[in-house]
């Protein structure tokens, strides 16, 4: 069972980035009636979206988070001891974007640095993996990077998901933690591959690489079936995380649950008994941009930080795979949080 | 305890926002304009909520009319919520 308590790692900063080109959901969708786009609005919660357009990629996205987010913490690039990936967008079938991005950050070559195959999950296993591997030793330093361009494999006629999605990266600062009095991380990690047709983009992969049909380029969502997975998983998942870290649901400050839809994540707050204010939505602004809404959320969502004592963030992520988890962890005072946009090229 | 059939005849009519008188057993889900995929979201939430049933993707699609909503909870002697 994929339940741990990881002592040992501290998040010295997060960054968040996306695109400047900025697609309001009222003023801009087009093939759509104003009725459908109030519908649909009103339900999923996401009045503007930021898009990556043709040139941007996942990986542009998290260099620019990684590289305002080193800045800030002030790390030698020869300090960073391992990069982390998180994505399913990548930019190629092959090389990993991980390899990519250790050139473009210019970090060294001692730096391990492999992809995570994740998405709507991705955060909470990236951060599993980077505090694991602090917390074995040799690792001093680790990058976890998580961005995804979600409204590029969205097909735009498909009114499931085309006035959904939003592109986003992330990057987040994991360091050694010598104080002993910090508290460890408690992560609870699942996976259930039967729902894997759910959410899919059946083609280009090895599989069916290429088909002629152009929709199957394009992501396939079966939002009833995501919605009962949501429902049914993430409670138990977050249950499961307070019981292993031994708190209560009220010690958690704040609960960042991926930004999957506004109706899905207000039902879920009630049937947890959790104060809206407690569970922040930036889906508004930002659309659901997969699993980076996670780090996205806790950049942008306005924080209240006590001065004294960290913040205790209960991090969820649920979708694609079908995969799920959650991360309970600290975020100390001094923390730098930080938030970027990039220019659109095209 | 099972829900009578009256009962469920106005939770159905509450979700879709359809007026009680033209939900009827009989209702297929085409003449329910609210019944699309959106009020699919709304059912399944109503089911978890009032019901604490969580509908899975076989029941959903068995779900086609407003007779099979009330068969459905017939046959799971679905307890109401608090």
């Amino acid at each position: 069972m994929a339940k741990c308590m990881i002592p040992g790692a501290a998040i010295r900063g997060i960054f968040s980035a996306v695109p400047s080109r900025r697609f309001d959901n009222f003023e801009d969708a087009s093939g759509f009636t104003a009725e459908e786009v109030r519908k649909v609005v009103g339900m999923a919660g996401v009045r503007s979206r930021r898009l990556a357009g043709e040139s941007v990629c996942s990986s542009d996205l998290c260099l620019a988070a990684a590289e305002s987010l080193l800045e800030k913490v002030g790390w030698e690039r020869d300090s960073v001891d391992a990069l982390i990936m998180v994505t399913q967008s990548p930019d190629y079938l092959l090389p990993s974007t991980a390899c990519l991005l250790q050139a473009k950050l210019r970090l060294p070559t001692s730096c391990a640095a492999f992809d995570v195959g994740l998405g709507c999950s991705g955060y909470p296993y990236g951060l599993y993996l980077g505090a694991l591997m602090i917390s074995h030793g040799g690792i001093r330093r680790a990058l976890v990077l998580h961005g995804e361009t979600p409204a590029r494999f969205a097909d735009e006629s498909d009114r499931s998901v085309s006035l959904l999605f939003g592109d986003a990266g992330s990057a987040t600062a994991l360091e050694v933690e010598p104080s002993e009095s910090a508290l460890p991380w408690a992560f609870v990690l699942h996976t259930d591959g039967t729902g894997y047709e759910d959410l899919i983009i059946p083609g280009g992969g090895f599989r069916e690489r290429f088909p002629e049909d152009r929709r199957k380029h394009y992501v396939s969502m079966n939002g009833p079936n995501i919605f009962s997975f949501s429902i049914k998983r993430v409670p138990a998942v977050i249950q499961d995380t307070l019981a292993l870290a031994g708190t209560t649901k009220e010690e958690v400050d704040y609960y960042i649950l991926h930004q999957s839809n506004q109706f899905i994540m207000k039902h879920l707050a009630k049937k947890l008994g959790i104060p809206e204010e407690k569970m922040p939505l930036t889906l508004g602004d930002f659309g659901n941009t997969g699993g980076p809404s996670v780090p996205l959320t806790v950049t942008r969502a306005g924080l209240a930080r006590p001065p004294d004592r960290p913040l205790s963030l209960l991090l969820v992520g649920y979708g694609v795979g079908l995969s799920w988890g959650s991360a309970l962890v600290g975020l100390a005072p001094e923390a730098a949080l930080g938030h970027v946009e990039l220019e659109n090229r095209d | 305890m099972t829900k009578d059939t009256d009962e469920i005849l106005a939770w159905v009519a509450d979700i879709f926002e359809t007026p009680l008188e033209k939900i009827r057993p009989e209702t297929k889900r085409d003449e329910i304009e609210a019944w699309d995929s959106l009020g699919i979201l709304t059912l399944i939430a109503r089911m978890d909520e009032d019901y604490h049933i969580l509908l899975t993707d076989e029941e959903i699609q068995r779900l086609r009319s407003v007779g099979d909503i009330i068969d459905f909870l017939h046959r799971r002697d679905a307890n109401p919520g608090p």
